[in-house]
């Protein structure tokens, strides 16, 4: 075992585990026989240069992207990628999965509270009362319940991808998927999302986050996976690897990110 | 005036007649768009050469091969019949080719900010993307619309009793022949006109409602 799991505490199950993920397209490798586990209540950060397959690995673990080999196990619900999967068994895994899009992705012809609320009624059938006051438990918490009524578009960036968090949570996902969510958006409209996040951290959500966001990497998560040309090439401890990365591709990027 | 008003007795059927294609239109060019679209071998293929077979024979034509051909063997296809079947199949054709803009202009993020959150592929469709391409597609069906309350002209020759069929029979009767067809044109124009203010004004309140 690596050194740097150690400082895990190794009572917390696993929240999700991937088993040598590999992906290509045509000739070009983007996943490389890629694993990764993430315990229970971690927060684990994914960094590294575009291109690097980050995205890529974070959306197979909701099968989104779908890998040609490798294992992924969410919650207990396992599916090999090489073997012919039911849609059920893909419907199981995504049940605990909710996830956060770069460009929020939010039903544009449906006000704030029906985005909210529609995937409640069609995946779990909560009845659209408990639906919908579910969802403003959910709005309030995000800051946005005054929004419930509005469209989309009517949104600001920071205030949609607030809502589409909100979305996510309203099907209680164990484990929180975020692609991103702050690359579309200002610096500081930038920073209401980031807020929401740290919240959820704190209150022991299951995380996995691809960000370029370093600050957040080091100060709120627990875990640092630093991806480059389909690899992992290094992971740890955030704080040991943005002060000591071992890796000179690490170091490489860690010094254009930071030293800008 | 006289000939004005019994042209005014074809309005209704016209209207009909354009209202039922479009209605079957509209339905029967959701299963052809989506297989289009299709990644089931066979299916795509199907559902291009049946829209290319609709679309690229002409509307008489096609009047008259129900009307004339089909309608010796089967009794019940009276004119009215005939014309709403082949327009309507043709419109199945048109509104496929309609929806597969719409489709194609909804965002793949769409398609999987619902599949992540878990929805089936039934429930994504009917829900999230169906409605957005109906929006998406209502200035193109209208445009599709208007031109098929005037290409429902043609059902005159099979004998249906719209707008241009009383204004032939007038045309024939009277030593006017060009005056009739006139009073079928301003006819048609006033009927037009108000679609395409109404489709404009319903187009502008969605797009108010939902701008991207």
């Amino acid at each position: 075992m690596p050194p740097h799991m150690q400082q895990k505490p190794l009572t917390k199950p696993m929240a999700i585990q991937l088993d040598s993920v590999a992906k290509k397209y045509g000739d070009h490798t983007v996943l490389n026989n890629v694993s990764l586990s993430v315990r229970e209540g971690e927060v684990t950060a994914m960094i590294g240069p575009s291109g690097a397959g980050k995205s890529t690995l974070l959306r197979c673990i909701n099968l989104l992207e779908r890998p040609d080999t490798g294992c992924i196990t969410v919650e207990g619900s396992q599916i090999d990628a090489g073997t012919n999967f039911t849609a059920k068994d893909l419907a199981a895994l995504r049940r605990n999965v909710g996830m956060v899009f770069q460009s929020f992705n939010l039903f544009p012809h449906l006000n704030v509270l029906r985005n909210v609320s529609i995937a409640q009624e069609r995946v779990l059938g909560r009845p659209r009362k408990e639906a919908d006051a579910r969802s403003m438990k959910l709005l309030e918490r995000v800051g946005l319940a005054d929004k419930a009524k509005q469209y989309p578009s009517r949104c600001s960036g920071g205030q949609q991808q607030r809502i589409a968090i909100a979305r996510a949570l309203a099907l209680d996902p164990r484990v929180m998927l975020f692609d991103e969510p702050t690359s579309a958006l200002d610096p500081e409209v930038g920073l209401e999302v980031l807020a929401v996040m740290k919240e959820l951290a704190a209150e022991g959500m299951t995380m996995v986050v691809v960000t370029h966001e370093m600050q957040f990497a080091r100060d709120v998560c627990d875990h640092l996976v630093v991806m480059a040309n389909g690899s992992i090439i290094e992971e740890g401890d955030p704080e040991r690897i943005f002060t000591n990365p071992v890796q000179p591709r690490t170091r490489e990027f860690l010094r254009a990110v930071l030293e800008r | 005036m006289d000939i004005f008003l019994i042209i005014l007795q074809g309005v209704p059927m016209t209207i009909g007649l354009t209202v039922a294609a479009l209605g079957i239109g509209a339905l029967g060019g959701i299963p052809l768009a989506l297989g289009r679209r299709s990644k089931i071998p066979g299916v795509s293929f199907i559902a291009v050469s049946l829209i290319e077979i609709l679309r690229g024979i002409p509307p008489i034509v096609w009047l008259f091969i129900i009307y004339f051909g089909l309608g010796t063997a089967l009794p019940m296809l009276d004119p009215l019949t005939s014309a709403i079947t082949g327009l309507g199949l043709i419109s199945c054709a048109y509104m496929a080719e309609i929806y597969r803009g719409g489709l194609s202009a909804i965002t793949h993020g769409q398609w999987e900010a619902g599949e992540a959150l878990g929805m089936g592929r039934p429930s994504v469709l009917t829900v999230i993307i169906g409605p957005q391409v109906f929006r998406v597609s209502i200035p193109a069906a209208a445009s599709y619309a208007i031109g098929l309350l005037k290409d429902s002209s043609v059902a005159y020759t099979i004998g249906v009793s719209e707008i241009v069929y009383f204004a032939n029979d007038q045309s024939r009767q009277s030593s006017d022949a060009l005056g009739p067809f006139f009073l079928a044109a301003l006819v048609y124009v006033i009927m037009t006109i108000p679609c395409a203010w109404a489709t404009r004004a319903l187009d502008a309140r969605l797009r108010q409602k939902v701008a991207r």
